[in-house]
């Protein structure tokens, strides 16, 4: 256990640091120096830009791509792209254009960095650029988790309801004294 | 710490509401799980009329433990129950929605599916 452990905690500091920085710049964490000094180096993002991956998308034939500001619903990412394929060959496709775009684009570098790639047989695959992220779905997978409808349609009411109600429990409220008051007063 | 016989709360709305954990899934003979970890459970209690029945051996990823989890910048994240979200055996969500918060370390262990359909990612 002690091995796994220690595993663990080495792949999340090699990861952690530009994964980390992706978030709200006013959380306490991400503002040491340590994780945003190294956070340029670790982001594929910088690889591929978002109108990269848009073209890519538009040569392997997706359909139905859509680009998803996600800046008021989630820290860990700033856009999402969710596409379209046609069958698993084609979702298959997808992730493999673009991680071979990527990996054409730094031909002859040093260090190589690849976009992890999530469920590459089935039915939505994900790949995962860090500040953007690109969602491959069936038909009818892209129908039944209706992402789109997840990210576009809550707003920051909810947010806003939540500082209303912490706002109000800060507020100090002296306690009536019941107790201590004179019957007199009452009488009249 | 997850182990056999724990019971976890279902935190997507795939139709199970409490699991009991029966195995870990990594190395064998491995005595708990922590958060990011599949384990192999039954479910115990489920809503009806959904396609999850009760007794039926499912796959899921913890989600939150009463453990804390500990950061290498310190942070401490701890919650106040278990939970897990059901999978299948490729590694897709059941559910379509998850709710509560959800550490980030779920991205880095390739859970990036149920990173994306939470609401709340601390």
């Amino acid at each position: 256990m002690l091995t796994a452990l220690r595993s663990r905690t080495s792949s999340l500091l090699r990861d952690q640091s530009w994964k980390l920085s992706l978030s709200d710049p006013n959380r306490i964490f991400t503002s040491s120096p340590f994780f945003s000094s190294t956070a340029g180096a670790y982001d594929v993002s910088e690889v591929l830009t978002l109108p990269e991956v848009e073209k890519i998308l538009a040569d392997v034939k997706a359909d139905n791509v859509t680009v998803i500001p996600t800046h008021n619903h989630c820290f860990w990412a700033d856009n999402m792209v969710v596409a379209t394929g046609r069958s698993d060959w084609h979702l298959r496709n997808i992730a493999q254009a673009l991680v071979y775009r990527t990996k054409q684009k730094q031909k002859g570098a040093k260090h190589i960095m690849l976009p992890s790639v999530q469920g590459y047989n089935s039915k939505w695959i994900v790949i995962d650029y860090g500040k953007f992220v690109v969602h491959a779905l069936d038909e009818k997978a892209r129908g039944y988790f209706n992402l789109e409808s997840l990210w576009t349609a809550e707003t920051s009411a909810t947010d806003s309801s939540d500082h209303q109600d912490l706002q109000n429990a800060f507020v100090k409220v002296r306690p009536k004294n019941n107790s201590k008051r004179k019957p007199a007063k009452v009488s009249l | 710490m997850i182990q056999p016989q724990t019971y976890l709360n279902v935190a997507d709305n795939s139709g199970a509401r409490k699991l009991m954990c029966i195995r870990i899934i990594g190395a064998s003979n491995r005595r708990y799980a922590h958060i990011g970890d599949v384990i192999v459970a039954v479910i115990k209690e489920a809503i009806p009329n959904t396609p999850l029945e009760r007794s039926e051996v499912i796959r899921a990823v913890i989600v939150r433990t009463c453990k804390e989890l500990k950061r290498n910048n310190g942070t401490i994240i701890r919650y106040d129950d278990n939970a897990a979200v059901v999978i299948d055996q490729e590694g897709n969500p059941k559910g379509t929605r998850v709710f509560g918060a959800i550490p980030r370390e779920l991205r880095q262990l390739n859970f990036t599916k149920i990173v994306s359909l939470a609401p709340e990612v601390l």
